[in-house]
């Protein structure tokens, strides 16, 4: 298939011509159109194990990979807290996260019992269940703490975010000076030192923190390399070829002293 | 094949993975996913044509809501969504972002290139992800993914109860066959403490918390915790490795370290060759030494098996190495014991010598101060110099746009009708003064866009005015009403500042700059 050399089609292009195909490519499809099932509604064990030392009062850490269901345990302890009368907060790493979480969470329990505060947004402020980013959080444990009197938890949504270099100050500082009476819930990426940072958070909050670790993905991932050519290798495959390919280019580089570049482009 | 200098056009990577769709196809610039979404539309078209219908049924109700949805900009995008294709970055005005996400989870669209971004957050589930590259920019440096990002881009792949995996793919270019990543799960970096002692937060602290708390926050941050630890640990492997290097004492016989012994004999017959060597032949001392040698090696060797001596001496000189190593990470960690201290003190004596502070009181500065999360030194300073009290609202809004503002290379606006110098030599006169420079941050290049958006100026006549993309805009007049709430706050009191800022930030709040849905 390589009759048209590169530097013909160069020719084509500059010539403004489109490509000669007539209809265009479609793919094989065996799932036309068909909706994504919703997520089961019976709760994994983590999930539940989480759920039972919430509803006892515990500090949390979960960290579990993205799509295990992390959301859903802040949604049943946000819902309970709210049966229960009391407030709870939800702090996000992105604006646009809490405006997205603002509206998910008004759908689910009502709009007069949802606030959202960011920099630049502040709407129902005295609302049982308030999104906020992070960094309001942290303000609010300095200025004004009273706020936070009725509240039971802060949920950190994505606390892996305490390595960011720009911004981790803001959940160090949230972590350490909220008011003694609010429990952590901190909700992260796998992290291979989660328990390290449990002991951190149990020894500058004074209470015992507890851990639940998901390491098994909800749909494990295979990882695929896809070389120049098209073709699909594993890892040990794509290993191999990127050797041979350096040691090969090695090879050109002595041989072809010059105009080696174009040379191996139509290789 | 089609190819493009060697490498698969991302037509022939679709290709490859068709059965796999929909695919989340990661790159780390905007133009990439612009100009990738494009190549791929020449070739595929991904939909039914009820499909099409309901795709061009969605985005005119959306542009029934969001006059000039797709802009001047964007005409290829609308174009491309009717084939199953698009692209999604930050440069993209928001209400776009939620139509390619809104299609996106409709399943209308099947290859998606979009930036990091993407992968933060909400969860938009994919059969596969593709890596077009595994470097990206950070702000400082071109480097290879971390694992913690990689993973967190690839396991969007695999949607639950529908994929029994998850495919990821990275592309091997043919130029730079080496730059194709490798990553595990279980090589996944560990969460490192970044506390960063800024004024806001020593002013907090003066103002809010006792001496035991601010020592808590100093003493008991995540890195020190972390510092601590390693401490700890190594003074544990220090005590094992002492008590491994005493056992190993007892080893040797009595004659070890005398010219009997085998060691010692080894030791000075190679130094006497080195001795003989022509280099060293001549200098002082060294016939002497070699005389010497020969001296030593005319007692009787000890007769033994040597071979448990030399083991241990090999075992010896190891655990000694380790033992230094770890005596200079030792070191190092206590000189950094204090930084934490010394950083808040740093800080603290400035805000002393700009009179914001005295002692542990707040002056009229401090206080302003307080209530600024960014740059907080320069928006006071901006306000005491009287740069904003009084000031036409235009240029006030020219200004504090550029506060925290760092233009990126090709980025250009057209100058302004407003003058912003002086806020230039209020800047240079802080730096002079000993102001470190990441506490004055500030440009003059938003400016003219925050004054023309602030005199009722169209969406699309900002455009026109800077190659900036719709979603910069967005978020710099979307930070600046940020900005301009913190300094209401700060006005207190000042009724005549408070209302001024207020008008500015309400004027601002309109139209495309306001959130949709809130």
């Amino acid at each position: 298939m390589c009759e048209m050399r590169a530097s013909e089609r160069r020719k084509n292009l500059f010539a403004g011509e489109k490509p000669r195909q007539k209809t265009k490519r479609r793919p094989f499809r065996r799932d036309s159109g068909r909706a994504v099932p919703a997520g089961p509604i019976q709760l994994d064990p983590f999930q539940q194990l989480a759920i039972n030392f919430l509803a006892e009062g515990h500090n949390v850490l979960v960290a579990a990979p993205t799509g295990t269901g992390k959301t859903l345990i802040a949604e049943r302890l946000i819902g309970q807290v709210l049966d229960g009368g009391r407030g709870i907060v939800y702090t996000s790493p992105i604006k646009a996260l809490s405006n997205q979480k603002y509206r998910d969470f008004t759908g689910m329990f009502g709009v007069e019992k949802v606030g959202l505060i960011t920099g630049d947004v502040s709407v129902n402020e005295r609302a049982p269940l308030l999104v906020m980013t992070t960094e309001i959080f942290r303000n609010w444990c300095f200025a004004n703490p009273e706020m936070l009197d009725g509240m039971t938890h802060v949920i950190f949504d994505e606390l892996h975010y305490l390595d960011d270099r720009e911004r981790g100050t803001a959940w160090e500082e949230s972590i350490i000076f909220a008011p003694p009476h609010i429990r952590i819930v901190g909700l992260s990426a796998t992290v291979p030192n989660v328990r390290e940072l449990a002991s951190w958070i149990a020894e500058v909050r004074g209470r015992p923190v507890k851990v639940i670790e998901e390491r098994c993905r909800a749909v494990p991932l295979e990882l695929g390399w896809i070389t120049p050519e098209s073709d699909v290798l594993d890892e040990g495959g794509a290993r191999e070829y990127i050797r041979q390919r350096l040691e090969r280019r090695r090879g050109r580089w002595a041989a072809l002293p010059e105009g080696g570049d174009e040379a191996l482009a139509c290789d | 094949m089609a190819q493009t200098g060697g490498n698969p056009s991302c037509s022939e990577v679709i290709n490859a993975i068709q059965n796999y769709l929909p695919a989340l196809y990661f790159t780390f610039s905007r133009g990439k996913t612009e100009l990738l979404a494009d190549e791929l539309s020449r070739e595929w078209d991904f939909l039914y044509q009820r499909e099409k219908a309901r795709v061009r049924e969605i985005i005119k109700e959306t542009e029934d809501t969001h006059p000039g949805l797709f802009g001047p900009r964007r005409g290829k995008l609308k174009q491309i969504l009717t084939q199953g294709i698009a692209y999604h970055h930050a440069g993209l005005s928001p209400a776009l972002k939620d139509l390619v996400e809104r299609l996106y989870e409709m399943r209308l669209i099947y290859v998606l290139f979009c930036t990091e971004t993407f992968a933060v957050g909400v969860n938009f589930p994919a059969a596969s992800t593709v890596f077009d590259t595994c470097r990206k920019w950070d702000g400082r440096e071109f480097r290879g993914l971390l694992n913690r990002e990689f993973f967190q881009m690839a396991g969007r792949a695999g949607r639950r109860g529908f994929d029994p995996v998850g495919r990821v793919y990275v592309r091997i270019d043919h130029r730079f066959p080496d730059q194709a990543g490798f990553y595990s799960e279980e090589e996944i970096e560990p969460v490192r403490g970044r506390l960063v002692i800024s004024p806001n937060t020593v002013l907090s602290l003066l103002y809010w918390k006792t001496d035991e708390e601010i020592n808590r926050l100093l003493d008991q941050n995540l890195a020190v915790y972390q510092n601590n630890r390693e401490g700890r640990k190594i003074k544990e492997d220090l005590a094992g490795l002492e008590e491994k290097l005493a056992a190993l004492e007892g080893v040797f016989c009595p004659q070890v370290d005398t010219p009997a012994c085998y060691m010692m004999r080894s030791k000075l017959k190679k130094e006497l060759r080195s001795l003989a060597r022509k280099n060293k032949r001549g200098r002082p001392g060294m016939r002497e030494r070699r005389e010497e040698i020969r001296e030593l090696l005319k007692t009787a060797q000890k007769k033994c098996h040597h071979r448990p001596c030399t083991e241990a001496r090999r075992k010896q000189t190891d655990l000694a190495e380790r033992k230094s190593r770890l005596e200079r990470r030792m070191r190092v960690l206590g000189s950094h014991a204090r930084d934490y201290e010394r950083d808040f003190n740093r800080v603290w004596d400035l805000l002393e010598d700009m009179s914001y502070v005295e002692g542990r009181k707040l002056l009229p500065r401090g206080v302003f101060a307080l209530h600024l999360h960014v740059q907080e030194i320069l928006v006071t300073e901006l306000v005491f110099n009287g740069l904003i009290r009084d000031m036409p609202p235009a240029l006030v809004a020219a200004i504090l746009a550029g506060v925290d503002y760092v233009p990126g290379r090709d980025d250009s606006v057209e100058p302004g009708p407003y003058s912003l110098r002086e806020v230039e030599t209020l800047r240079k006169s802080l730096l002079r003064s000993g102001v470190p420079e990441n506490f004055c941050v500030w440009s003059p290049l938003p400016g003219p866009l925050a004054s023309a958006w602030y005199e009722g100026a169209s969406f699309e006549e900002l455009l026109s005015m800077t190659n900036l993309q719709e979603g910069d805009i967005f978020s710099i007049i979307r930070r600046e009403i940020d900005l301009l709430r913190q300094i209401e706050r700060a006005a207190g009191d000042d009724t005549g500042l408070r209302r001024q800022i207020e008008n500015i930030r309400l004027r601002l709040d309109r139209d495309e700059i306001a959130i949709p849905g809130i």
